[in-house]
């Protein structure tokens, strides 16, 4: 019983460790992720089409982050609009540079199914954006390393902050806009100044 | 069998079962309330450890996870405060007591400690559920006086010595839910007060999408005010010395209590 | 060698300054208001000196804008507040009222908030003196163990009040988070000889007014709003004896007053000076001649006087119980000469003669007078004995000394003065009881010693009583009426 247990407890640690440990794994030629990359925190995602990735797959790009949920009738359209204006602002040479990710608050109803018909809606450009969706503690998990703040009502609806994170192509946080519905020029050059850093 | 053994031990994880105690859960008139129309919340029922962890159980949860030590943890999940007080990364040292509960933790360290035993932080409700309690009946926040108690606490200073865990037990047989320590809660980044708590009624509605902040009831139960102004000035990987954690997971037959 | 650098700076700011880096824009071309932002920060980045109260910090002495860093560090502490008695208070920079600020209208200011790893509540500030939201709350609500950042022109001038804004506000500021900024104008404030920094603030504490120990907040009594404690500078005594404020004659103090509640209204007044200038609420327009000013809680004032005499000037709040029951109570030390010409002290101490001092006692002031010089005569004895007869005598013997018939002897042509004229001195000093014949009749009463009847006026009402109604005249002198008192009584009476 003795052994059992403590392999069980081996086998608990490594299951629980090893997520940890992986972006270890993945850095592979590329220089040891900087201390305060997000890609420190890896998890899986489903995109729209259903395929699985992990976070620190984006590794490499720069990435404009933010989190929906797509029943959300109020700001979540605009957090859209606010993307794309922003990804407009950009020199065309530049845009196709920078990725887009937006990560659903509500896993549940945002099926990739559903988020495959957000993105038909929305006519986004699946070069450059990804509509993802990922199991719920890892959601409050990004939330809370990208400074996000939610809470779900009864109702189901979410009361969210909106905001849009750019991270280089380590993972860093290097800007941040809590600006909707309008462009906000000191993001756009964040972004400027992140794709010519790399 | 042995077989049907493990796979129960795995599902339970392998912590001290004996340390989490069932709660029943139910209505609750929680200060944030569970919607615009200020609804009471329904808290399902749960188990949650009787103490917060303690700086000897977190030591043990470093050294069988070397990634939440001092020193090797990433700064996106431990600012560089994490269990400053300890002696060394893997040492307590003399000024540090075994039985006080481990402060200087992250809301990141916290978790893993807790996914490590098979459980999670609490959500605020189950916490301020388990919180509305005092020795002899389940919710005594109308009780004045209990609340001047509770305050007195927040009133002084962190410089004393930390007092170890293990006070009276509450009538859910809770024990240090006040006047130890801060506790982080799962949802601690969702309790969107605007930091200027003045601002209440004027919420900036493109900040926060579903028309705006959430209103406090209750404004003069002031801990909790006090607790909820604490919990939103804090970012996850940040680390005070008021503040630790205990953990919940869903009310199973193993732990102590009766089932609802 | 950071200060070396930050004071060679400064001074080459200044210096440049001398030489005409160009100055402020005047006032601009619309009436009245300056809007006060007079462009971007110059020179190098000032750090500035706060100071610990009652003192406040150098003029800038600066003719442009700058930028100027502050730092200010949140300490949650326990402190005496009354003696025996002590507080946990939470304090901007370690005292009860915070840091005061000094910075120039125009200037940036980068503003550093530091909440101590020691405390257990995360704090944050809000400037009265900030445009911008929250006064800068709501970029400063900071951790134990952090610090915040933000920057904000100072566009108004004036005095203003700063405190924390973080839920539950009331006990915040009740535990003394609160302190004065200094936004000078433009061409500075005319110079005085001191500049004091005074706060005065409400506490509330579950043990009584002096109970000792370290007492906690008492959040009823804050909502109630029956403080416990009404104080000058967050202590009894704080401003007292050897920390009283100090000046000389002949100078100019400038008081820069606040008021940082949580609740009160403050009726400030310095017992013995008038203001001369009093900045009312801070604001730009000046009074003068005030006695009392109002200081609204979370506002300010500025008051100017000049000091003329020497003494210890008392500041209070004027709703005063507060001042001589909660401790709301300072004092001003003036030192230097006296000026009788502007007060004289005390000049005169004189007899009283209260409800006696009617408008017939001229001739008893004349009588005391005259005695006093050693030139008494008898008629200005009988004079001043006649009025004091009537109201004493009068009232049993009667106006006309006729008596009552049966119950008091009449003194009109008395046989008992008659047989000896020396006798009404015993009996007015000691009294007579029991049996007495005086013209023929029987009287058997109690007449008291008339104990409140000095030498001079015993002898006064009985030369004036000898001289009148056909009694055989003659004078009784003051020193035959003290011989008499030394003697025991012939015939005592019990005293009323």
């Amino acid at each position: 019983m003795n052994i059992r247990r403590s392999a069980l407890q081996a086998l608990f640690t490594l299951i629980v460790a090893l997520p940890a440990w992986m972006p270890a794994a993945f850095a592979g030629e590329a220089a040891a992720l900087p201390d305060d990359s997000v890609y420190h925190l890896d998890m899986h995602l489903v995109d729209q089409e259903g395929r699985p990735f992990h976070l620190a797959d984006r590794r490499g790009r720069p990435q404009l982050v933010s989190m929906f949920y797509s029943p959300c009738p109020y700001v979540c359209p605009l957090i859209i609009d606010t993307l794309r204006m922003t990804q407009r602002a950009l020199p065309a040479s530049d845009s196709s540079k920078l990725d887009i990710v937006m990560v659903s608050l509500d896993p549940e109803r945002d099926t990739p199914a559903r988020l495959k018909q957000v993105f038909g809606e929305r006519k986004l450009d699946p070069a450059t954006w990804t509509l993802a969706r990922t199991e719920a503690p890892n959601v409050r998990k990004l939330a809370a390393i990208l400074g996000i703040q939610y809470r779900v009502l009864k109702d189901g609806g979410i009361n969210h902050s909106t905001s849009l994170l750019l991270l280089d192509a380590n993972g860093r946080i290097v800007a941040q806009s809590g600006k909707t519905g309008e462009l906000d020029a000191d993001l756009v050059a964040a972004i400027e100044r992140t794709l010519a850093a790399d | 069998m042995m077989f049907r053994i493990s796979l129960l031990l795995l599902t339970v994880g392998v912590a001290n079962a004996a340390d989490y105690v069932n709660l029943p859960g139910g209505r609750f008139a929680s200060v944030l309330p569970a919607d615009a129309t200020g609804a009471d919340v329904d808290v399902a029922p749960f188990a949650m450890r009787s103490e917060p962890v303690t700086n000897a159980e977190f030591l043990a949860f470093v050294q069988s996870h070397p990634q939440w030590q001092r020193g090797r943890v990433a700064s996106v999940f431990a600012e560089p405060r994490y269990l400053m007080h300890w002696q060394s990364a893997q040492k307590l040292g003399s000024d540090v007591l075994p039985d006080q509960p481990v402060t200087q933790v992250s809301w990141f360290a916290a978790q893993a400690f807790c996914e490590s035993e098979g459980a999670r932080l609490p959500l605020w409700n189950e916490w301020e559920f388990a919180a509305a309690a005092d020795a002899t009946r389940a919710d005594a926040r109308n009780d004045p006086l209990w609340r001047e108690q509770i305050l007195a606490w927040y009133a002084q200073p962190a410089g004393k010595t930390l007092a170890t865990v293990g006070g009276p037990a509450n009538f859910y047989g809770m024990r240090d839910l006040h006047g130890l320590v801060w506790e982080w809660v799962d949802d601690f980044n969702a309790l969107l007060v605007a930091s200027d708590s003045r601002d209440q009624n004027d919420p900036d509605r493109l900040k926060f999408c579903g028309a705006g902040a959430l209103n406090l009831r209750d404004r003069d139960n002031y801990a909790v005010l006090m607790r909820v102004a604490m919990l939103s000035s804090l970012k996850a990987a940040d680390t005070t010395n008021s503040t630790g954690f205990r953990c919940a997971r869903a009310a199973t037959p193993s732990s102590q209590g009766q089932l609802p | 060698m950071k200060q070396v650098i930050y004071a060679m700076s400064t001074l080459l700011a200044l210096t440049a300054g001398q030489y005409g880096l160009a100055a402020d824009t005047a006032p601009a071309a619309t009436q009245g208001y300056i809007h006060g932002d007079f462009g971007p920060p110059r020179g190098e980045p000032i750090h500035a000196v706060l100071t610990t109260p009652p003192m406040v910090p150098a003029p800038t002495q600066r003719n442009y804008p700058a930028k100027v860093i502050v730092e200010l560090e949140v300490i949650e502490k326990e402190l005496p507040i009354s003696e025996g008695v002590t507080y946990t208070f939470w304090t901007f920079g370690g005292t009860v009222p915070g840091k005061f600020i000094r910075v120039r209208q125009g200037d940036t200011v980068e503003f550093h908030l530091k909440n101590n790893p020691n405390n257990k509540m995360p704090h944050n500030i809000d400037l009265h003196g900030v445009t911008g939201p929250g006064g800068g709350a709501a970029s400063s609500f900071t951790a134990p163990g952090h610090e915040s950042r933000f920057t904000f022109k100072a566009l108004n001038q004036g005095i203003y009040v700063y405190h924390c804004a973080t839920s539950p506000v009331g006990m915040h500021v009740a535990n003394g988070m609160y302190g004065l900024i200094l936004i000078e104008p433009p061409e500075g404030l005319s110079p005085v000889d001191h500049e004091y920094y005074v706060m005065q603030g409400d506490f509330y504490t579950t043990g009584k007014y002096r109970e000792k120990g370290l007492q906690p907040f008492d959040m009823e009594k804050a909502i109630d709003e029956k403080p416990t404690y009404v104080l000058f500078n967050g202590a009894e005594g704080s401003l007292t004896g050897d920390k009283a404020l100090t000046a000389k004659t002949n100078e100019t103090v400038r008081i820069f007053i606040g008021n940082g509640g949580p609740n009160l209204v403050s009726s400030f007044h310095v017992i013995g000076e008038i203001f001369d200038h009093v900045q009312q609420e801070g604001g730009t327009k000046v009074q003068e001649n005030v006695q009392t000013t109002l200081i609204p809680s979370g506002g300010a004032a500025i008051v100017e006087f000049h000091t003329e005499v020497p003494g210890s000037y008392v500041m209070v709040d004027h709703s005063i119980f507060r001042a001589f029951n909660k401790g709301a109570l300072a004092i001003l030390k003036v030192d230097g000469p006296e000026d009788k010409s502007i007060y004289s002290g005390k000049e005169v101490d004189a007899v009283y003669l209260g409800d006696r001092a009617g408008s017939n006692l001229a001739a008893v002031t004349q009588a005391t007078k005259a005695a006093t010089a050693g030139k008494l005569t008898k008629e200005e004895q009988i004079k001043a004995g006649q009025q004091l007869f009537v109201g004493t005598c009068s009232v049993c013997h009667q106006a006309n000394g006729a008596g009552l018939p049966g119950v008091f002897p009449p003194l009109a042509k008395s046989s008992v003065i008659a047989a000896d004229p020396k006798r009404p001195i015993d009996i007015v000093l000691h009294g007579l009881s029991g049996k007495v014949t005086v013209n023929g009749q029987e009287y058997n009463s109690v007449m008291p010693p008339m104990t409140q009847l000095n030498d001079d006026e015993v002898a006064n009402i009985l030369t004036f009583v000898l001289n009148s109604w056909d009694n055989p005249g003659g004078r009784v002198e003051a020193d035959e009426v003290a011989k008499a008192r030394a003697q025991p009584a012939a015939n005592p009476a019990a005293g009323h």
